[in-house]
């Protein structure tokens, strides 16, 4: 019992690493970091805008589009972290964060064909944005990048999930609902842009 | 021992509540959020998807201008007027060229979203905030466009234009009262 008592004690007073804005209390670590994207609202706005973006542009079987893009928004993430690694701490990564869940929302409620290279570039820019806004709140390099890496999981994960989700909603009534989100999502970062702007 | 720190924690639920909440309490504004999902069902595709698709993008334009203080004269009275135009169109069964349907709902939407984008609260729930009450302005849209499919029945003809001459009603009612 005391040996229960005395791990528990261990696990409650060790450090725990977070992000500066944290999904839950008490979430730390890799898991803190594999939850935040979807628990954060503006990143889970962005991410979902911007899969919702690539599933519109064709079928699941268009394969270009459906790894490039993707890709895209990997190697914006890596990069971002990368940078944030490197002590880089923009001012307004939250602000790039809403802007990208603004334009991605926006396109997905006009729901037109893009050009390749504007679909690869806006999910590069989700990926690097939300990275950007994610600087863990530690010490140590190693807790960091622990955390980083649960970041990157949690936001891959959530890109592949909505993708998929995205990308089997075929039907009329169902593309119409995308739209309709995507127009939900432009017009909540609009106006919270706007607010932090303002200030 | 090392704290975590939680900008979002906790308040996150509680701005997004807030937020549904903030539409379904001003009678006002449910009563020309319906009015749109009615009139959009009734004029069918594809005003049925494009009316709430404008809806909160230029309601998000008039939230801007709420913020950064621009004045917009005559808010009330454009939100009520929102509720008679509209339910009159319902109620006369106006059958106008989409984009002219697009431009009545669009114009209407910048009093709303003036309305709502000044009581937009500062700090770190502002997003769910602004979710939850996008998201409610649009499950306003669906209750309405739910009803409106009853158009599709002639019996459920004179209900939704029965409807449509309540909320002029109302929209009579809520400008009486800003006189």
């Amino acid at each position: 019992m005391s040996a229960r008592i005395g791990i528990a004690l261990v696990f409650l007073l060790a450090p725990v690493a977070a992000l500066a804005h944290a999904p839950f209390s008490g979430a730390g670590g890799f898991y803190g970091g594999l939850l935040h994207p979807w628990f954060v609202p503006a990143h889970l706005m962005a991410i979902v805008a911007t899969a919702a973006v690539i599933a519109q542009q064709g079928s699941p079987w268009n394969w270009s589009m459906h790894w490039q893009a993707p890709t895209a928004f990997a190697i914006g993430l890596a990069a971002g972290f990368i940078a944030v690694a490197g002590a880089y701490a923009p001012e307004l990564s939250g602000e790039a964060v809403l802007a990208v869940a603004a334009i991605a929302g926006l396109l997905t409620a006009l729901a037109r064909p893009l050009r390749a290279i504007l679909v690869v570039a806006i999910s590069a820019a989700s990926g690097a944005a939300v990275a950007l806004d994610s600087p863990p709140d530690v010490i140590t390099l190693r807790e960091a990048i622990v955390i980083q890496l649960g970041t990157f999981c949690g936001a891959i994960l959530l890109m592949a999930a909505a993708l998929e989700g995205a990308s089997r909603l075929r039907r009329d009534w169902q593309r119409i609902g995308i739209r309709i989100l995507g127009s939900w999502i432009a017009a909540s970062a609009v106006l919270v842009l706007a607010l932090q702007l303002a200030k | 021992m090392a704290v975590p720190a939680h900008a979002h924690t906790g308040s996150v639920a509680g701005g997004f509540v807030g937020g549904l909440e903030h539409p379904v309490f001003g009678p006002d504004h449910v009563v020309a959020m319906v009015a749109v999902g009615l009139w959009g069902a009734f004029l069918g595709p594809p005003a049925i998807y494009l009316l709430p698709v404008v809806f909160p993008l230029v309601m998000a334009f008039g939230g801007v201008l709420g913020i950064l203080g621009v004045p917009l004269p005559g808010t009330e009275i454009g939100i009520a007027a929102s509720a008679i135009v509209l339910g009159l169109m319902v109620a006369t069964a106006a059958r106008p060229p989409i984009w002219v349907a697009a431009v009545i709902v669009g114009a209407f939407a910048i009093f709303h979203g003036h309305s709502h984008g000044a009581e937009l609260p500062p700090g770190a729930d502002a997003i769910a905030f602004s979710a939850g009450f996008v998201i409610a302005t649009g499950l306003l849209h669906l209750a309405g466009i739910a009803f409106g499919l009853l158009a599709h029945w002639p019996i459920g003809v004179i209900a939704v234009r029965t409807a449509g001459a309540l909320i002029t009603y109302a929209g009579l009612v809520f400008l009486s009262k800003l006189a």
